[in-house]
């Protein structure tokens, strides 16, 4: 799997290249600007890029910015987007193609190297992966009138899990039921999100979409 | 017809054209035309008119929000004029005679009589006196001259315009003409020693004041600007609260900054009872407003000069008042809170003719005599010293400020980061002394490690988003109060307005200030629904945060919005905080500031 990393600091970009390679991914680009990062997701056309979000030249939120522009031109490139913070707004902003293959984590998850490659690995399929933390904002937020209150409580929380880019059967593990019982609850919140049954793993991303309130 | 047309289209466009520049207040200044089309061409209705224009052109904001009120004053102005017309005759005074026998309560014949000479309108019944007998003259319809009075040679003819006679046509001989206008309690006309004819002619429907608007407009007109004025009227309260509290806090700190000059009204009315209600008098206590808004040293040099003048006055009142013995009596007359009838009170005039005396003299050196010496000692400027002030004062509160907030960032990484780094250390430590031993318990040690250092990271992170919070950093102040009011737990509605960066120390005061406005609603008002309005214009940014909550907020109890008056003062910046008990909010902030063109993002 082809992955283009975009970090400005010279440790965390070597930290990020070895910790890739480590787990099989092939690193067709390593870049430290926004400029660079855009040429290389348009030459390179990886199957995943893992982006910082601040990057020269303004050291604003260019790497978002320059990951946003390539998402246009090459509609649902996987992104995965790392920032020492994170912001709803700017998850609604990757959100709102709802073409699903973005992420969005804070750099510590990096320490938890299985749970990041496996996030990278879930945003390359085409998932949808945000940050706990974007998650239990999103809880404490809600508009009387949406579908999402609808939900019962053990079906908010799957999908909250669904947020967090897990499948079905790391939620089975996480809430100690059968992977049965969390396909039942993910079908149940598919119907009263009122989404189709077509591709699966579109309903996912849509469900979380409108979790989000994108 | 075409010509028409391509007019009215031009007029169409020049005028959506200016009422997007000048926003929704320039309506403003038709409304004022209408009133000056109600109530006549008055020198008040005219300064009324200038004063829209000014106001549309000038405060297009404090326009929009006046606008209502203006409606339905004159709405209110209009109905009432209708109601008090004589000549009022159109089906919508049935109503309104109705409503005036509510109010004045007649007899119901004489409200038949009235609505009688409603639903028959356009005959009057006048009377004229001709050479010392009265006549009756039966008048109509509107317009037409309908009733001609004889006058033997060398007559008179008397009579009441006004109450449906506008004017008066009074021929003399043959081609003669006077056209007699206004409100004369009596007028008349003597005619030439031929004698002649005089045509009275009833003018129905015109104002008795010399209003434009024909009785038949006046009320639908009235009735359509009182509704237009309370429809819109709710929605720019919160905008007219802004303004009162704006207002508020701009008049305290010119009583701040002149003390004296806020005496001069105070003294000006008590002008009036000293010299009496006249003309001059009343025009001498709006000359007095003006000074004391526009001139406020003026003001302040002006109120031991008048107080000057009220002593001349009661002295010679004293002086001159006629004792009993002399059988003169004088009618009484008021000076101060003394009412003068003998020469006694008279006496009593004098004394306090003595007291305003003895307050200018106090008052002289205090306003004329360091108002001189300001001018006369070079270098010295009482407003400059008044700004130094000022600035002295909020420069102590904003050093103040960035030294607890130092304080408070040293205590954060203390407590927090640092703790924890320290923490780590002695982790890794241990771990390098169990790790030939027993390497099981090092990996339980590492684990833990690794968890501390997530916990310093989460320090370091929240420490940094209360000094620069990174959307603020990245996008400036528009884009860090949505990202705000998403993090907000009850919906925010925005109305954000801002095309360009702020400089880094306006935005930083700003965000704070909004921020601590919102945690104020989430965390004491209940509220549950919240109105941030951000606009930049004139070179003032003006936020407006409003909530439906309990209200009852306060910068003088709690040390939040303190804070932040005290930050915005850094830059000039005023809070205005409006929060009656039981509610609404409604914070406004104001900072003089300029606008740098946006930051194109790179992309």
């Amino acid at each position: 799997m082809r992955v283009v990393v975009a970090e400005d600091l010279f440790l965390l970009r070597d930290g990020l290249t070895r910790l890739l390679s480590a787990h099989g991914f092939e690193i067709a680009a390593a870049v430290d600007s926004a400029p660079g990062l855009l040429c290389a997701l348009l030459e390179h056309r990886p199957d995943v890029a893992v982006v910082d979000v601040r990057l020269p030249p303004s050291f604003a939120d260019d790497g978002l910015q320059a990951a946003l522009a390539a998402r246009q031109q090459v509609p649902g490139l996987p992104v995965l987007l790392l920032s020492q913070y994170v912001e709803q707004l700017y998850a609604r902003e990757l959100l709102a193609d709802q073409s699903g293959a973005v992420g969005y984590l804070l750099k510590d998850r990096v320490f938890n190297d299985d749970q990041f490659v496996d996030a990278v690995r879930t945003v390359a399929a085409g998932g949808t992966v945000m940050d706990p933390d974007v998650v239990t904002k999103l809880l404490g937020r809600r508009a009387r009138d949406e579908p999402v209150t609808r939900l019962s409580a053990r079906e908010r929380e799957v999908l909250a899990l669904m947020a967090e880019g897990r499948s079905n059967g790391a939620i089975a593990q996480r809430l100690f039921v059968s992977e049965k019982a969390v396909s039942k609850h993910t079908t149940s919140i598919f119907t009263k999100l009122g989404l189709a049954a077509s591709e699966d793993d579109n309903r996912r991303v849509l469900a979380v979409l409108a979790y989000l309130n994108a | 017809m075409g010509d028409m047309w391509i007019l009215f289209i031009v007029g169409w466009r020049l005028i959506s054209r200016m009422l997007r520049y000048l926003g929704r207040g320039a309506l403003l200044v038709p409304v004022a035309a209408m009133g000056m089309a109600l109530f006549g061409f008055r020198p008040w209705t005219l300064a009324a008119l200038v004063l829209a224009v000014i106001v549309a052109v000038w405060r297009p904001a404090l326009a929009t929000v006046l606008l209502p009120v203006t409606m339905v004053v004159a709405g209110i102005s209009g109905l009432v004029a209708a109601a008090t017309e004589p000549g009022a005759n159109f089906w919508t005074v049935t109503a309104l005679s109705v409503l005036k026998r509510r109010l004045v309560r007649r007899p119901p014949n004489v409200v038949k009589q009235v609505i009688d000479k409603i639903r028959r309108p356009p005959v009057i019944v006048r009377q004229v006196i001709v050479n010392g007998h009265a006549r009756t003259v039966r008048l109509g319809p509107p317009g037409v001259p309908s009733r001609v009075v004889q006058v033997p040679p060398g007559g008179s003819v008397n009579w009441a315009p006004g109450a449906g006679i506008q004017g008066v046509t009074a021929g003399g001989g043959p081609g003669t003409q006077v056209w007699v206008k206004g409100p004369p309690a009596l007028a008349w006309q003597t005619l030439g020693p031929g004698g002649g004819a005089v045509h009275l002619s009833y003018a129905g429907g015109v104002r008795p004041g010399g209003g434009l608007w024909p009785g038949g407009l006046l009320v639908p007109l009235a009735l359509l600007l009182l509704t237009l004025g309370l429809w819109l009227l709710p929605r720019n309260l919160a905008g007219l609260r802004t303004h009162a509290a704006a207002l508020v806090s701009s008049l305290r700190r010119r009583m701040l900054e002149n003390r004296w000059g806020i005496l001069l009204m105070p003294v000006a009315l008590l002008g009036l009872t000293v010299f009496g209600v006249h003309l001059w008098t009343v025009a001498a206590l709006l000359a007095c407003l003006v000074t004391t808004v526009r001139w406020p040293v003026i003001a302040a040099d002006l109120v031991p000069v008048a107080l000057t003048a009220f002593a001349v006055r009661g002295f010679t009142i004293a002086a001159s008042w006629p004792s009993a013995l002399a059988g003169l009596e004088r009618p009484g007359m008021l000076y101060g809170v003394i009412m003068v009838t003998t020469r006694q009170t008279a006496m009593l005039a004098g004394a306090e003719a003595s007291a305003f005396l003895v307050i200018a003299a106090w008052l002289v050196p205090r306003t004329i005599g360091a108002h001189a010496r300001a001018a006369l000692v070079p270098g010295r400027d009482l407003e400059l010293e008044g700004r130094v002030q000022r600035l002295t004062e909020t420069r102590d509160l904003a050093v103040d400020a960035a030294a607890t907030e130092l304080r408070r960032i040293e205590r954060d990484l203390h407590d927090g980061a640092q703790a924890r780094l320290v923490a780590l250390g002695m982790n890794l430590r241990a771990v390098e002394r169990m790790l030939p031993g027993r390497p099981e318990a090092a990996l339980a040690l590492v684990a833990e490690a690794r968890e501390t250092s997530l916990r310093a990271l989460n320090d370091l992170r929240d420490l940094v988003r209360g000094i620069c919070p990174p959307v603020l950093a990245d996008r400036g102040l528009g884009h860090a109060v949505r990202a705000l009011a998403l993090d907000t737990p009850f919906p925010v509605d925005l109305d954000i307005d801002l095309p360009g960066r702020l400089t880094a120390p306006v935005e930083s005061a700003c965000y704070f200030a909004v921020a601590e406005a919102l945690a104020n609603a989430v965390r004491h008002s209940g509220a549950r629904q919240v109105h941030i309005r951000m606009h930049h214009a004139g070179g003032v940014l003006r936020i407006q945060v409003a909530d439906d909550g309990a209200g009852g907020a306060d910068p003088a109890l709690g040390t939040g919005l303190r804070g932040v008056e005290q930050r915005l003062a850094a830059f000039d910046g005023i809070l205005a905080v409006n929060s009656p008990p039981g509610g609404p909010t409604m914070i406004a902030m104001e900072v003089p500031c300029a606008l740098s063109s946006p930051k194109i993002f790179s992309s």
